[in-house]
């Protein structure tokens, strides 16, 4: 009798959460998935058929894009974590944690000024390097990746230097016993002993890449797009919700795999918490 | 003498290294902040041929600047209220309480972060069209509660859970109904917690596009809204002034919520 009220208050606890999460968070998910499928009054995959044969290149260049922000971004949250986890430089601390909460479009603008053609990078770079003429690197993937590097790295070095630190410091020093080097310690004992923050780091980064509006309108180039752009492009110009939501679903779809073992190690850690 | 050059060499190595990492990490920034200055800049100038107070005037002046200003302060201010007063015992249930189907739960409340939310924005500006809440204050405060909740819920779950059991078991013991015990142990020592979810619900409610763009544009337009506009349509100057007026309180809160936050928690967002 008292466990089934405890349910019952607990219950009543999250429920104001839970109401605002199902008809503000399911139920408009439910309702993309549904639209996705439908076209005028009829079902089908139609709008599959057009997504995928108006924006096929775009899906690629959208995997291949949100890939290589995220290996660049895990190898630089490595190296500056692992550079942090020996030695203490308050500089490098700050500065890795700077980007942390400035808004992804306030960022996209600051990028796109700082890598134009004529812009702060190449100004500075010209008169140092004494050229006349760099090429800019905002509308290129190239100028893309580079901005979300530059945001996704602090969160990534955040979680990835938390994996170090909380890491005894007994395994580190049996290693340099036997004189290992700093760097063979990153990779031999450091990277394995964290896998698993460093899989959830990977899963986050790939993720709020394939799924940012912001950067890509930015700082992307006109053509090929990421799929949020199109996304985008289908509700404003064409008020086409079908092949929009067909895109959304798609991009559920490429995350789906990463999204399931993120949510089963974060419950795996709660459920840890709470015992 | 070899001892002391190689230590020169070591000097420079850094310096070299300091304003690499300058270059990269605060460029972007000084960019925008030379052009909120600039009246007239030309290539190959590194600086403005002419600057100017007028765009930075315009923050402190009635017009579409100050107004996208002022609503996105209410938008974040009443989002905060909503959140956090949703957030608060949820976040206790979660961290003190057993719960039916608590594994199914726990996956809804962390989903959010885990697939893209910008489809859901979208339907939600879809669903908000039929009820004439599009163009509407309330729309994007409804939107940003819901896609804040998400977070500021598990940095307070956090915060009630590192409060230790005993504290909350002694009263109950001495005869403290549970609700007494929670006002007046549990809350008062989660406050830090409480303050720290607020000030993270605040920044990114101040700074949040997607929503603010499907469900307010073209009606009423936020601060980033209004950013974006600006940039978009090569009006560099203002653009840049709203950037550095949003990102102000960003980096001066950022030292003062960094360490309650989970970056395992907090990830999911942005745009």
């Amino acid at each position: 009798m008292k466990r089934r009220r405890e349910l019952f208050v607990g219950f009543l606890l999250i429920l104001p959460a839970l109401i605002v999460l199902g008809a503000l968070y399911v139920y408009p998910l439910i309702l993309s998935v549904y639209t996705s499928f439908t076209v005028g009054e009829k079902y089908g995959l139609a709008n599959y058929a057009k997504a995928f044969d108006i924006y096929w290149r775009d899906i690629v260049y959208s995997v291949l894009i949100s890939f290589v922000t995220t290996v660049v971004t895990l190898f630089a949250s490595v190296v500056v974590s692992g550079y942090l986890r020996f030695r203490n430089w308050k500089f490098l601390e700050l500065m890795y944690k700077l980007p942390l909460f400035i808004p992804f479009l306030i960022v996209g603008h600051a990028m796109r000024v700082f890598l134009a053609p004529h812009g702060t990078l190449n100004n500075l770079l010209t008169r140092i390097l004494r050229i006349e003429e760099l090429p800019g690197l905002s509308r290129s993937w190239i100028g893309l990746v580079w901005a979300f590097v530059w945001i996704m790295t602090p969160y990534a070095t955040l979680i990835v230097l938390g994996a170090f630190r909380s890491l005894d410091s007994a395994y580190i020093e049996a290693a340099q016993n036997v004189g290992a080097s700093k760097w063979k310690i990153i990779i031999d004992v450091l990277i394995p002993m964290c896998r698993p923050s460093i899989m959830v780091a990977f899963i986050l980064t790939f993720v709020r890449t394939i799924s940012s509006l912001t950067i890509p309108i930015m700082v992307g180039p006109a053509s090929p797009n990421m799929i949020t752009v199109n996304m985008m492009f289908r509700v404003n110009y064409f008020n086409d919700w079908g092949t929009a939501n067909a895109l959304g679903v798609i991009s559920y779809l490429i995350v789906m795999v990463f999204a399931i073992y993120y949510l089963k190690f974060m419950a795996a850690e709660r459920g840890g918490i709470k015992a | 003498m070899s001892v002391r050059r190689f230590s020169i060499l070591k000097l420079t190595l850094k310096v070299v290294l300091v304003f690499i990492i300058l270059m990269l990490v605060v460029g972007p920034f000084v960019g925008i902040a030379i052009w909120s200055f600039a009246r007239v800049w030309y290539w190959p100038s590194p600086i403005p041929q002419e600057l100017t107070l007028r765009y930075w005037s315009e923050v402190f002046r009635q017009g579409r600047v100050l107004d996208s200003l002022i609503l996105s302060l209410k938008i974040a201010l009443l989002t905060v209220g909503f959140s956090i007063a949703i957030a608060i015992p949820a976040a206790y249930a979660f961290a003190r309480y057993r719960l039916p189907a608590e594994r199914i739960l726990l996956f809804l409340f962390l989903m959010p972060q885990a697939f893209p939310q910008l489809p859901v924005f979208i339907n939600l500006a879809r669903i908000f069209g039929k009820m004439g809440l599009r163009g509407n204050m309330w729309g994007i405060v409804m939107a940003h509660t819901m896609a804040s909740l998400v977070f500021s819920l598990w940095i307070i779950t956090a915060t009630f859970k590192s409060i230790p059991l005993e504290l909350e078991q002694a009263a109950q013991n001495l005869g403290a109904s549970r609700w007494r015990v929670f006002w007046t142990i549990t809350f008062p020592l989660g406050i830090p917690g409480v303050i720290a979810g607020a000030i993270h619900v605040f920044l990114w409610s101040m700074g949040e596009f997607n929503a603010a763009f499907f469900i307010g544009a073209p009606f009423i337009q936020t601060a980033p809204v209004l950013m974006y506009t600006a940039s978009a349509g090569y009006n560099m100057q203002i653009a840049s002034v709203i950037a550095i007026v949003l990102m102000i309180p960003s980096l001066l809160f950022m030292f003062v919520i960094e360490r309650f936050l989970k970056a395992e928690y907090i990830a999911g967002i942005g745009g």
